[in-house]
């Protein structure tokens, strides 16, 4: 696994700042401030030049940046190797909100503003949604399908999933699976400021994100990636990989009803979609990631869901939101959170849900908060995404036994 | 005063990772490795370099001398057009 998010650069930093509490979330540094009516994010801290050469530094836009080196990451823990034929059975599945938005946004600055003649022969390119996973599929020499999915804020948690199936199914043996997002921008942000689900700067702005709470005002933008390497099982027991877990259950709905209001409907029954691929019941869920948004609607709409779904059980399962610290990776949160899932199965710690301080009588399940849970029994754990435009993905990994 | 080949060469190593001593004129835009969006995103930089418009067609771009040779016209074009509306 690899990943780049406002609270660390590897799998493991990323995780030990979640169980520490640590956030991400401050006082942005980009020129803009100022001119927003709230100034916080969870940025990334990435350096583009230390990664790469000046002509790639220059002309991929953060995201594939971003994307690039998850990947890299990812096939390095993973000790992955691809011999001839193989290549054609392994792909590129990403998932991203809006691609490279940073780059058409910077373009048209040039061309309305400062009325260039010419605009950058790279713009299209580095624009384009499916940059990012045609540049991974390029870098390991990956023949088979190479796709890119838009869902809004749960893209990756599909890309992964759709990953999964195509393994499943026999499509492919290796997949590279997750998802991208680098969207802090002057024009982004009023674009989400306008619809009013951005968090309020608390007096410390770390801890502005309170999922859960009563006091909740709403997500902070973050940014970052996080990319899985998916294979089939037989593959991976024959080479003798370290295994995280195994993905067993992927749930994809829609809620059908509307736009932007999440429907408690289209999440249970997306929950409930996995757990029937997965062949188990609720009562074998030990850890939920929560979508946890900390907007009004969401967290109770998923209160709702998970109760629905888990009848009492849902009482006892601990549920975290993790964006609570790293913010909201939009169509990278899923494969984000999948990671912070998995890591808790391989450390048996469920991260906590910071900021949590008001209960709230509508959302009455256990968050575990402001406290990381150490030396629990997790076998199976869920990861929970949900979107504007209403598709739902769910993910179910159990321990490798 | 900076040769033209001089800019050219300096803002080459401004954007791209290469061995300056590979960098001559009569160097052939193939064999300094730069593929066709490669030279299209240099021209780019060329234009904004030496404040031109480089016409998109009908222009013989092969060699580094090419370059030079297009860049000295279209500048010297540009000087004359000012001095003209002076």
């Amino acid at each position: 696994m690899g990943l780049i998010s406002p609270v660390g650069n590897s799998c493991e930093e990323f995780f030990s700042n979640l169980v520490a509490g640590r956030s991400g979330i401050k006082r942005m540094s980009s020129d803009f401030v100022g001119r927003l009516s709230v100034n916080i994010a969870a940025e990334a801290y990435f350096n583009a030049e230390a990664y790469f050469p000046k002509k790639a530094a220059r002309t991929l836009d953060r995201v594939s940046q971003f994307a690039i080196v998850a990947a890299a990451q990812a096939w390095l823990d993973a000790d992955m190797q691809l011999a001839g034929d193989e290549k054609k059975r392994a792909g590129v599945y990403l998932g991203t909100g809006m691609g490279g938005a940073r780059s058409l946004e910077e373009s048209y600055v040039q061309l309305f503003k400062q009325n260039v003649k010419r605009l950058h022969p790279l713009t299209i390119v580095m624009v384009m949604n499916n940059a990012a996973a045609s540049y991974i599929s390029m870098a390991y020499a990956m023949k088979g399908p190479c796709l890119t999915f838009s869902t809004a804020c749960s893209s990756s948690a599909v890309a992964i999933g759709e990953a999964f199936r195509l393994i499943k199914h026999g499509y492919a043996d290796v997949m590279l699976a997750g998802g991208t997002e680098s969207l802090l921008t002057y024009g982004i942000f009023m674009s989400w400021e306008s619809i009013g689900t951005l968090a309020l700067e608390a007096d410390d702005p770390s801890t502005s994100c309170r999922p859960f709470s009563k006091d909740r005002t709403g997500f902070v933008l973050g940014e970052g990636a996080a990319i899985l390497v998916l294979e089939s099982l037989e593959r991976a027991k024959k080479r003798g990989a370290r295994i995280y877990g195994e993905v067993v259950g992927y749930g994809s709905t829609a809620d059908a009803d509307h736009i932007t209001k999440p429907s408690v409907e289209g999440q249970a029954n997306a929950i409930a979609a996995a757990l029937e691929e997965a062949g188990i019941s609720a009562d074998k869920i030990d850890y939920i990631n929560a979508h946890g948004t900390a907007t009004v609607v969401n967290d109770i709409a998923e209160t709702r869901a998970i109760k629905e779904i888990f009848g009492q059980r849902a009482y006892h399962v601990p549920i975290s939101s993790t964006k609570s610290m790293h913010g909201h990776l939009l169509g990278a949160a899923g494969a984000v959170e999948l990671v912070a899932a998995v890591l808790a199965l391989k450390y048996q710690t469920a991260p906590p849900t910071a900021n949590l301080t008001i209960p709230d009588p509508e959302c009455d399940l256990d968050y575990v908060p402001g406290k990381a849970r150490t030396g629990l029994n997790l076998k199976t754990v869920m990861s929970n995404s949900f979107a504007f435009g209403g598709t739902n993905a769910v993910l179910i990994v159990k321990k490798h036994e | 005063m900076t040769t033209t080949f001089e800019r050219i060469k300096k803002l080459f190593l401004e954007n791209v990772d290469f061995p300056v001593e590979r960098l001559h004129p009569e160097a052939t835009i193939e064999s300094i490795g730069l593929d066709s969006l490669d030279k299209i995103e240099f021209l780019f930089a060329l234009e904004k370099e030496f404040d031109i418009k480089i016409p998109d067609r009908e222009v013989k771009l092969d060699s580094i001398q090419d370059m030079i040779s297009v860049i000295e016209r279209l500048v010297a074009e540009q000087y004359a057009k000012q001095e003209q509306s002076v």
